[in-house]
C-alpha cells in the first residue's frame, strides 16, 4: 500500500466519522471518540487529524447550520470520501487476514 | 448579569486563537471551543471551566492548524519584495553598460565625498577634545597704520592675562605659553634636539585638559626649572614614564630641569601641540620684569570664562581694556582682540601661529564640491534611468493591467535605485580602504586617523545612502509609474517631452557644474605659477644655507670659516645672518617701536628685522636703490638699511629722501645708510613687509652660499668638509633656499592637487553619463539612421546630426557655468596680494576642454552607427 498513509489516530477518527454520519462535526467526533477510548482528547488533536486527512483526501467537509449553543458559528459536517471508505475496507481486511494467518491455539496472545 | 459574563469564555485565549490560528478554520473551530466551554460549565465550577478552556486553546497551537506566515498571507509585502529583487537583478543584467555606469559612477562619487568629509569632520573637530574648549579665548594683537590693519600677531605682552584675570569678573582664569626655538637636552650625556618645547603658566595642563600619567597638576610650576614631558617623549628619553623626579641638563644654559610630571602627547587635533612643557617662572630668569613687559609680545595668552554665554561682556570689557591702555600709553596704533579657540585651527592666519592653521573656507569648498560630485552621480542615474523607461513601458503596463497599484510600481523603482545605491557603497567602501593610505598623506592628517571604527562614519554612509536613494529614486518612481497602460499597450506610447526636458536639464546642470570646477581649478594653478615665477625681489636659486654651529665657544671661528668657503671657485658669495627670507614666521623676528626722529607723532608700524653682514645684499642679490651698503670693518653700530615698504610706512617721498635721516629705534638713534627694492621675505601671498636691516658679522643662525652651479648637491660635500673643519664637535644642518621657499607653497599645491582631482572626477562621471545618453539615443535612431544613409547620408553628416544635440547642452551649461565662475574667481583672486587678471583663455579653455571629453564620450558609439550598414538596422522588426 504505496499510496497517502493513514495514521493509527487518523483511522480512529475516519471510523467515528463514518460512524456519526451527518452528525460527524468537532465536538461529536471528539466525544465519541472519548467514550470509546476512555480517555481524554483536546481539541487541537481531533483537529489536526481531521484537517490533515482533509488534506490528503480521505475527507469533505462542509458547513451545516449554526446554533445557539456555539455562540452563532456554524459546524463543519465531515463526510469520508469513496477513497477512504476503500481504503479502510483494506485495512481491515489486511488485519483480518493477519488474524486469520495466527497459528490455533494461541489466539489469546501473550499478555505483554 | 453575570451569567451572560459566564457565557464568555476568557478573552485572551479567542485573541490568540484568532491571530495565530488558520482563518480558514478559525469558525469551526472557535465554534467548538465555545461548544465545550458550554459544556464544562455545567459540569464544573466556572473557574475550572475557563482553566480548561485555555488548556484547550493553547493546545491548539499546532503546526497543522496555524496560519502561514510566508506565502499566502504576506504576499504583497514579503513575496513581492523578493520579486522587486528578482526584476531589478535581471534589469541589470539585461543591461551592463548602462548598470556599469550608474554603479561605478555612485561608488566613486560616494568614495570622494565620504573621503573629503572626513577630511573636513577631522579639520572641524580641533579642539574639541576639551571639555573647556567653548569657554577658552586666546587674545591676539591688531597692528594699526591709523585705521588700517598692518599686521596681526598671536603673541601678545606678558602683563596682559594676569591683568584681565584681575579685572573681569567673568575670566576664571588665565594660562600664558612662551615658546622656546629648538632646545637641546641632555640626559645620561646623551643629546636629544627637542622642538615643540614651550614655558607654561600652572593653570594650563587643567585648561587644556591634559590628564597626567605621572605626578599631579597639584602645586605644580610654582618654582623654575619644572618640566612636564609628554608621554612619547619620556619614553624617547628615558625609555619610561615614571621618571617624577628626574633630572635634565640644558647644556646652553648649564642648569636642570626637574621633572614634575608626565601628561598625554598632544592630540592631533589642537593648535597647541607640544613635547616639553616648562614652568612660565623660568622665564624670570631671563627677563625679570616680565610681569611689567609691554615692549616684547612673545607670549601667547588663554583666558578661560566662567561660561561660554559671556563671551560678548567679554568682548565689550577687552575694548574698554584697550582704551585704558591707550591712556596709560601702553598701547599704541595696536589693539588687544579675542579669538574662541575652538576658531583658532579654521579661522586664524596670523603671524606667528604655533602651527601652520587649516583654512576654513577650503574646507568648506572642498565638501560643496564632493557634494556636487554625488549629485553628478545622481543625475547620472536619474538620467539613464528615466532614458530607459521606453524599454520599461511594456513592463508597467502589464503590471498595472495585472492589478499593480501606483505605490507597489514605485517600490519596484525604489527597490532598483536601493539596490545600485547598496553597491556603490560597497564598493566606495572597499576604494577607501584601497585609497586611504594615500589620500591621508595628500590631506596632511595624522596617522591615527581611521574610519573603520567610527560610528560617524556608517553613520554618514547610512544618511548619503538613504538620501541618495530617495533622490535617484524618485524621478524614475514618478515618470514611469505614471504611463497609462492602454496606451502602452497599443504601442502608442512615445517620448514624454516632459522626461526629455528633465534629462537635458540635468545635462546642463552637470556640465555648468563641471565647467565651473574646471575654471576654478585652471585659475588656481595658474595663480599658484604665477606666484612662484613671480619676481621675488631676491635670487633664492643655486643657494646652500648652513645653520650655525649651536656652541657659543665656536662661534667666534665664523671669519674664518666663511674665507675658506670664498676660497673655493665655484662659491660666489657668503652672507651670514640672523635668519634667511622664506622661512616660516617663527623664524623671524619683529619689532614695532621703529620711528624716523622727526616724526611729528610716534607710530606703532610692525618691522621684520633682520641682523646681516655687508655680504648679504650681493649674496641674495636684492638691489639697493639708494644710499650704500654695509662696509666691512667700519663702525656699523647705528646703521640700518630698511626697504620702500618701510620707508612708504614712515611718510618718506622718496628713498633718497630717507638716506640720512635718523630713526629712534630701541633706545638709541640709527641713520638709514641704504634703501633697497622691496622684496617677498614669505611668498606672494602677502603683500611685501616693511624689513629693517642691522649690521652683525657674527654667525649666529645662519650662513648663506652662493655657488656657480645650479647642481647644489655636488657642492654639498665640500660646504660640510669646511664646516667640519672648522667646527668639529657641531653637526653640519643645511638647506638649500629655493626649497625652503618652495615649501610655503606646499599647502596650495595640496589643496590643488586634492582639488585637482577632484574636478577630473567629476569631469569623468559627467562624461561616463553622457556616454550612456548618447548610446541610448544612438539605439534609439538606429533606424532613422538607416533610413537617411539609404537616402544618401554620408558618414560626416549623420555625426553632425547626433552630436549636435549634445554639443548644443554643452554649449548651454557654459553660458550659465562662466559668469558664476568668473565671479567666484575674482572673489578668490582678490584674496591674494599679487593675483593674475582674468583672461579670456581662463574660460575658454576649460570649455573647448569639456567639449573635447563630451565629444570623445558620444564618439565612439556614433561613430558605430554612423558606420554601420544600414540594412542591419533596417530589416530588424
Amino acid at each position: 500500500m504505496k499510496k497517502t498513509k493513514l495514521g493509527e489516530f487518523e483511522e480512529m477518527v475516519l471510523l467515528v466519522v463514518v460512524v456519526l454520519q451527518e452528525n460527524a462535526y468537532g465536538v461529536e467526533i471528539k466525544r465519541e471518540l472519548e467514550a470509546r477510548l476512555k480517555e481524554q482528547l483536546s481539541v487541537g488533536s481531533i483537529q489536526s487529524a481531521l484537517k490533515r486527512m482533509e488534506e490528503k483526501g480521505f475527507l469533505n467537509s462542509e458547513f451545516g447550520e449554526a446554533t445557539n449553543k456555539r455562540g452563532g458559528k456554524r459546524k463543519r459536517i465531515y463526510t469520508a470520501t469513496p477513497f477512504a471508505q476503500m481504503v479502510l475496507k483494506e485495512l481491515k481486511e489486511i488485519r483480518a487476514g493477519l488474524w486469520e494467518s495466527i497459528p490455533t491455539g494461541d489466539v489469546t496472545l501473550k499478555t505483554i | 448579569m453575570s451569567h451572560t459574563i459566564d457565557h464568555q469564555p476568557p478573552q485572551w485565549p479567542v485573541k490568540l486563537m484568532r491571530h495565530v490560528l488558520n482563518h480558514d478554520y478559525l469558525e469551526e473551530i472557535e465554534g467548538d471551543m465555545e461548544e465545550i466551554y458550554l459544556e464544562n460549565l455545567e459540569l464544573h465550577p466556572v473557574k475550572k471551566a475557563r482553566q480548561l478552556y485555555i488548556k484547550e486553546s493553547l493546545k491548539l497551537i499546532r503546526p497543522q492548524l496555524l496560519r502561514h506566515f510566508e506565502g499566502k498571507q504576506q504576499l504583497n509585502t514579503y513575496g513581492m519584495f523578493k520579486n522587486n529583487i528578482k526584476v531589478a537583478i535581471r534589469v541589470f543584467q539585461r543591461d551592463k553598460v548602462y548598470s556599469l555606469i550608474n554603479v561605478v559612477g555612485m561608488a566613486t562619487g560616494l568614495a570622494i565625498a565620504l573621503l573629503i568629509l572626513l577630511y573636513a569632520q577631522f579639520e572641524m573637530s580641533y579642539e574639541s577634545y576639551n571639555p573647556n574648549a567653548d569657554r577658552i579665548v586666546r587674545i591676539t594683537m591688531d597692528y594699526l597704520d591709523g585705521e588700517t590693519l598692518i599686521d596681526q600677531d598671536v603673541e601678545t605682552y606678558p602683563p596682559l592675562g594676569p591683568k584681565i584675570k584681575a579685572e573681569f569678573s567673568e575670566v576664571e582664569e588665565f594660562a600664558r605659553t612662551y615658546g622656546l626655538d629648538e632646545v637641546t637636552l641632555n640626559v645620561d650625556d646623551k643629546n636629544f634636539r627637542e622642538s615643540a618645547v614651550y614655558a607654561a603658566d600652572p593653570s594650563f595642563f587643567e585648561m587644556f585638559g591634559y590628564p597626567f600619567i605621572q605626578g599631579t597638576n597639584e602645586s605644580i610650576f610654582r618654582d623654575p626649572m619644572e618640566a612636564v614631558l609628554t608621554e612619547s617623549l619620556a619614553l624617547k628619553m628615558f625609555g619610561t614614564t615614571d621618571i617624577v623626579g628626574e633630572r635634565i641638563l640644558i647644556p646652553d644654559m648649564d642648569q636642570n630641569l626637574h621633572v614634575v610630571g608626565v601628561v598625554k602627547d598632544s592630540p592631533a587635533n589642537t593648535h597647541l601641540k607640544f613635547n616639553l612643557m616648562i614652568s612660565f617662572e623660568t622665564m624670570y630668569r631671563f627677563d625679570k620684569d616680565l610681569d611689567t613687559q609691554w615692549n616684547n609680545n612673545n607670549t601667547y595668552t588663554y583666558l578661560m570664562l566662567n561660561r561660554p554665554d559671556q563671551y560678548p561682556a567679554f568682548e565689550s570689557n577687552l575694548s574698554n581694556l584697550n582704551d585704558q591702555l591707550y591712556e596709560l600709553d601702553l598701547l599704541r596704533e595696536e589693539l588687544v582682540i579675542s579669538q574662541k579657540i575652538k576658531d583658532i585651527h579654521l579661522y586664524s592666519d596670523k603671524s606667528f601661529e604655533p602651527e601652520q592653521n587649516g583654512d576654513g573656507t577650503r574646507v568648506i569648498f572642498l565638501v560643496g564640491v564632493a557634494l556636487m560630485v554625488i549629485v553628478i552621480a545622481i543625475v547620472n542615474y536619474i538620467n539613464l534611468s528615466t532614458a530607459k523607461a521606453m524599454d520599461r513601458a511594456k513592463e508597467v503596463g502589464i503590471r498595472k493591467v495585472m492589478g499593480s497599484t501606483l505605490g507597489q510600481l514605485r517600490f519596484q523603482f525604489f527597490t532598483e535605485s536601493l539596490l545600485v545605491n547598496l553597491l556603490a557603497g560597497t564598493l566606495a567602501v572597499l576604494a577607501m580602504v584601497l585609497l586611504f593610505d594615500f589620500f591621508r598623506h595628500t590631506a596632511n592628517l595624522p596617522t591615527t586617523f581611521a574610519f573603520l571604527d567610527q560610528v560617524d562614519f556608517w553613520l554618514l554612509l547610512g544618511v548619503i545612502l538613504a538620501t541618495s536613494t530617495l533622490i535617484s529614486g524618485i524621478f524614475p518612481a514618478l515618470i514611469l509609474s505614471s504611463y497609462q497602460p492602454v496606451a502602452i499597450l497599443k504601442g502608442k506610447y512615445s517620448h514624454s517631452k516632459g522626461g526629455v526636458l528633465l534629462r537635458k536639464g540635468l545635462v546642463i546642470f552637470q556640465f555648468s557644474i563641471t565647467i565651473f570646477l574646471l575654471v576654478q581649478t585652471l585659475a588656481a594653478n595658474w595663480q599658484l605659477d604665477f606666484m612662484r615665477t613671480k619676481d621675488l625681489g631676491l635670487n633664492v636659486n643655486q643657494t646652500i644655507v648652513v645653520r650655525s654651529p649651536h656652541t657659543d665657544e665656536l662661534r667666534g671661528k665664523f671669519a674664518a670659516f666663511k674665507s675658506d668657503l670664498l676660497n673655493q671657485s665655484t662659491f660666489s658669495n657668503v652672507a651670514l645672518s640672523e635668519t634667511v627670507p622664506g622661512l616660516p614666521t617663527s623664524q623671524q623676528s619683529t619689532s614695532t617701536g621703529i620711528n624716523p626722529v622727526e616724526a611729528l607723532e610716534d607710530r606703532n608700524f610692525n618691522f621684520y628685522v633682520n641682523w646681516v653682514d655687508e655680504d648679504y645684499l650681493a649674496t641674495m642679490q636684492m638691489k639697493l636703490i639708494a644710499g650704500a651698503n654695509f662696509i666691512a670693518g667700519s663702525k656699523n653700530e647705528n646703521v640700518v638699511i630698511v626697504n620702500e615698504e618701510a620707508i612708504r610706512l614712515w611718510g618718506y617721498q622718496s628713498p633718497e629722501q630717507a638716506v640720512g635721516t635718523k630713526l629712534d629705534m630701541w633706545g638709541d638713534q640709527r641713520t638709514i645708510i641704504g634703501v633697497i627694492q622691496n622684496y617677498q621675505q614669505l611668498t606672494a601671498k602677502t603683500n611685501y613687509q616693511a624689513i629693517v636691516f642691522n649690521y652683525s658679522n657674527d654667525f649666529n643662525s645662519y650662513a648663506s652660499i652662493r655657488t656657480n652651479t645650479a647642481d647644489l648637491k655636488s657642492q654639498l660635500g665640500m660646504v660640510a668638509e669646511i664646516y667640519e673643519s672648522h667646527f668639529p664637535a657641531a653637526p653640519f644642518d643645511y638647506f638649500f633656499l629655493d626649497q625652503e621657499f618652495d615649501k610655503l607653497y606646499r599647502e596650495d599645491e595640496q589643496f590643488q592637487t586634492v582639488f585637482g582631482l577632484l574636478t577630473g572626477f567629476a569631469i569623468l562621471i559627467a562624461a561616463l553619463g553622457l556616454f550612456g545618453l548618447a548610446s541610448f539615443t544612438v539605439s534609439k535612431r538606429a533606424k532613422e539612421i538607416g533610413i537617411r544613409k539609404v537616402l544618401g547620408a554620408e558618414v560626416g553628416q549623420l555625426m553632425t546630426l547626433i552630436s549636435k544635440e549634445f554639443v548644443w547642452l554643452v554649449l548651454i551649461s557654459m553660458l550659465f557655468a562662466i559668469p558664476v565662475a568668473y565671479m567666484s574667481v575674482n572673489d578668490w583672486l582678490d584674496g591674494y596680494a599679487f593675483r593674475i587678471e582674468i583672461t579670456p583663455g581662463l574660460f575658454i579653455v576649460p570649455a573647448l576642454g569639456v567639449l573635447l571629453v563630451s565629444f570623445m564620450a558620444i564618439f565612439s558609439k556614433t561613430l558605430r552607427v554612423a558606420t554601420a550598414n544600414p540594412v542591419t538596422s533596417l530589416r530588424d522588426e
